[in-house]
């Protein structure tokens, strides 16, 4: 007798693969990640964790580096998703015009997102280096400036390095959500706003704006959470420094983790982190108004 | 106020889109430029709208040059095929916007937004958003943002297109009622000569950026200029046969597929060339008896009901038939032989050469 599945098993035989994975590389580590916050746990003695309670998030709470990582965390997401967004939009309408030559521009576009993280890091590392970089020569050259800047040095350069390389490479990821929704804008609208009396400004705030409102959301959503996590750019690129003042609550996690073995306080510190980008997205998409949808008639 | 196009050309690239019209728009007219898709009669609208820019001539709204101003400026109107509401606004919202962006005050808005959703019965839809209306209450719209900005011009590209047959037909109906009700200068664009005939004081039939025929929709259809407006026009087509111009007795006659027939005595022969395209409508024809004098034979090739009428095609000749619209209860055998007749009053020539029709006696 031959041996017959159910659509209903082959369903579920089809989804096997990406649940095990799931399981395996996303359930599992944040459910241990979770259990971790509340042990002590030295990765040197494995055998020798032990439940401590909330211990660790008390420990996170009265540490003031905690709390400036969380501030760098915060000028560090917020200026990086502020450029990305106008950056993101300006440049995808102008990729959007008919202008000649532009389509070259529109594959140039993925560069920076395609190329790995390390090689990005390492090559802003030179050319911000205070000695040979070129942003250092460039600016001597132009006269901006009259005397080399140590960019990764200053902890204020520092940090603004780190977001400039964070906006480059992440700015053509806003540049193609926004330009696949602005080549689904009907040219009409912009016909009957012109007929209406609208000049470019009103017809930007009136029809392309609020037509990108939706892929806005998301992207801003996505781009927040992105980037608060984000550990292997700022690492690279200054590994948290100059002193702490490019940690954000990753590198803090890090190093409260790899540096000083203390496994459950970094756990408790993605258990932070996980709960603050739940309730910020919860509060931020609700506010947005985003997939309230009309009823047709 | 009417609208004067001198000289109007349009090119994209190499492509000559309009060729040097001139063309007036008489004041509270409504004028329909109609032709096939590709003949320029959108670019032509969107031209007068001040949506494209002409590559050379003059546009004058009365007597004040436009060409250089931009749609706002115009004081124009339009509705859009697809009607181009805006998505994220409400009904209210949308109809309000020509008067927001002039700066009128919200509540004059209010008020204005309330009077021409009355007019247009759709009041009770001004809170909603297009994507929750029909394809009739997005039209109604459509002209109620026209109708608020109170416009010297009304423009309208194909504005019938997306809706069904039957709320078509009622939309003509209002369409014309609209233009009479807001007393402004309309231009339609349509390639449905159904929407043309019925709804236009003139008919600009046009094709390859030319305006083959300007004149009254009556004109259009009895006198066509040329083979083109000719063809286009009516439905089913007009029947062409070559003919050959002849003389028996000092008289012109024509000869037809073998046959001599009178020739029609509107046309002026005498400077006629020797070869003609002859044209008659299919309801000009009628089926004769066989072997009733002038009627000619043939065989029946085709026969389709339409409703109250019926289409025959005889062919007279090889490769020439002639297409009869008569009355339904008239019944055709397939193959079987059949003569058709016509009314030489109701004979077109045209110039092969040309293509012009020949001039007619007055």
């Amino acid at each position: 007798m031959r041996f017959r599945l159910s659509d209903r098993q082959v369903g579920i035989l089809f989804m096997l693969p990406f649940l095990i994975t799931a399981a395996t590389f996303i359930v599992w580590p944040v459910a241990e990640a979770i259990r971790l916050a509340f042990y002590q746990y030295n990765p040197l003695r494995p055998h020798d964790q032990f439940w401590v309670g909330l211990d660790n998030f008390e420990r996170i709470l009265d540490d003031p580096l905690f709390w400036e990582s969380f501030h760098q965390a915060l000028v560090w997401t917020g200026w990086s998703i502020l450029f990305q967004t106008v950056l993101g939009v300006g440049m995808a309408m102008l990729l959007h015009t008919a202008l000649p030559g532009i389509a070259v521009f529109r594959g140039l576009l993925l560069f920076p997102y395609i190329v790995p993280t390390v090689v990005i890091a390492l090559n802003w590392r030179w050319i911000f280096n205070s000695e040979i970089g070129i942003v250092n020569h460039a600016l001597l050259r132009l006269g901006v400036i009259s005397e080399n800047i140590a960019w990764l040095a200053t902890p204020d350069m520092a940090m603004a390095s780190a977001i400039v390389l964070n906006v480059w490479k992440y700015t053509p990821f806003v540049i193609i959500c926004v330009l696949a929704r602005l080549q689904t804008i009907p040219t009409e609208l912009y016909d009957a706003a012109k007929v209406d009396g609208a000049g470019a400004m009103r017809r930007f705030l009136d029809i392309t704006l609020p037509m990108l409102k939706e892929v806005l959301v998301v992207v801003i959503v996505f781009r927040t959470i992105w980037t608060f996590n984000k550990f292997e750019e700022i690492y690279l690129l200054t590994r948290g420094g100059p002193g702490t003042s490019t940690f954000n609550l990753a590198v803090y996690a890090f190093e409260e983790g790899m540096a000083n073995l203390r496994l459950g306080v970094a756990a408790a510190t993605g258990v932070i982190m996980i709960v603050l980008l739940l309730v910020g997205t919860i509060v931020y998409v609700r506010v947005s108004g985003f997939g309230r949808e009309e009823k047709p008639a | 106020m009417d609208v004067r196009l001198e000289r109007l050309s349009k090119s994209f690239g190499t492509n000559l889109v309009l060729k040097s019209l001139d063309l007036t728009f008489p004041e509270r007219k409504f004028v329909t430029l109609l032709g096939p898709s590709g003949c320029g009669k959108t670019t032509l609208l969107r031209l007068i709208a001040g949506l494209e820019r002409a590559s050379d001539g003059q546009i004058f709204f009365g007597e004040r040059r436009v060409d250089h101003l931009t749609p706002g400026e115009r004081n124009i109107a339009m509705v859009f095929q697809s009607y181009a509401l805006y998505p994220t606004m409400d009904v209210a919202a949308n109809i309000g916007y020509g008067l927001k962006v002039r700066g009128i005050p919200r509540p004059e808005r209010t008020e204005k937004v309330g009077v021409v959703a009355r007019v247009l019965e759709i009041a009770h839809l001004l809170a909603r958003k297009p994507r929750a209306l029909s394809g009739g209450q997005r039209q109604r719209v459509a002209l109620g943002r026209a109708m608020a900005r109170k416009p010297d011009i009304f423009l309208m590209d194909e504005p019938l297109s997306n809706l069904d047959a039957k709320l078509r037909a009622t939309m003509r109906g209002e369409l014309k009622r609209f233009h009479l009700d807001l007393e402004t200068t309309s231009i339609y664009v349509t390639h449905d000569q159904l929407e043309a005939m019925t709804m236009s004081d003139l008919v600009a039939v046009m094709d390859q950026g030319i305006v083959q025929q300007y004149a009254t929709p009556e004109e259009v259809y009895d006198r066509p200029a040329n083979l083109f407006v000719a063809g286009f026009i009516g439905s089913p087509p007009m029947n062409f046969a070559e003919v050959e111009v002849e003389r028996a007795d000092g008289a012109p006659v024509l000869r037809l597929a073998g046959r001599t027939i009178p020739a029609p005595a509107q046309f002026d022969l005498a400077a006629a060339p020797r070869r003609l395209v002859l044209g008659i409508r299919p309801q000009d024809v009628r089926m004769a008896a066989i072997g009733e004098p002038r009627a000619i034979p043939g065989t029946v090739w085709m026969t389709e009901l339409i409703g109250s009428e019926r289409l025959i095609e005889v062919e007279i000749a090889p490769k020439l038939r002639i297409t009869a619209e008569v009355k339904s209860e008239i019944r055709a055998e397939l193959n079987a032989p059949a003569a058709v007749a016509f009314d030489a009053a109701k004979l077109h020539l045209f110039d092969p050469g040309t293509g012009r029709a020949l001039p007619r006696r007055a």
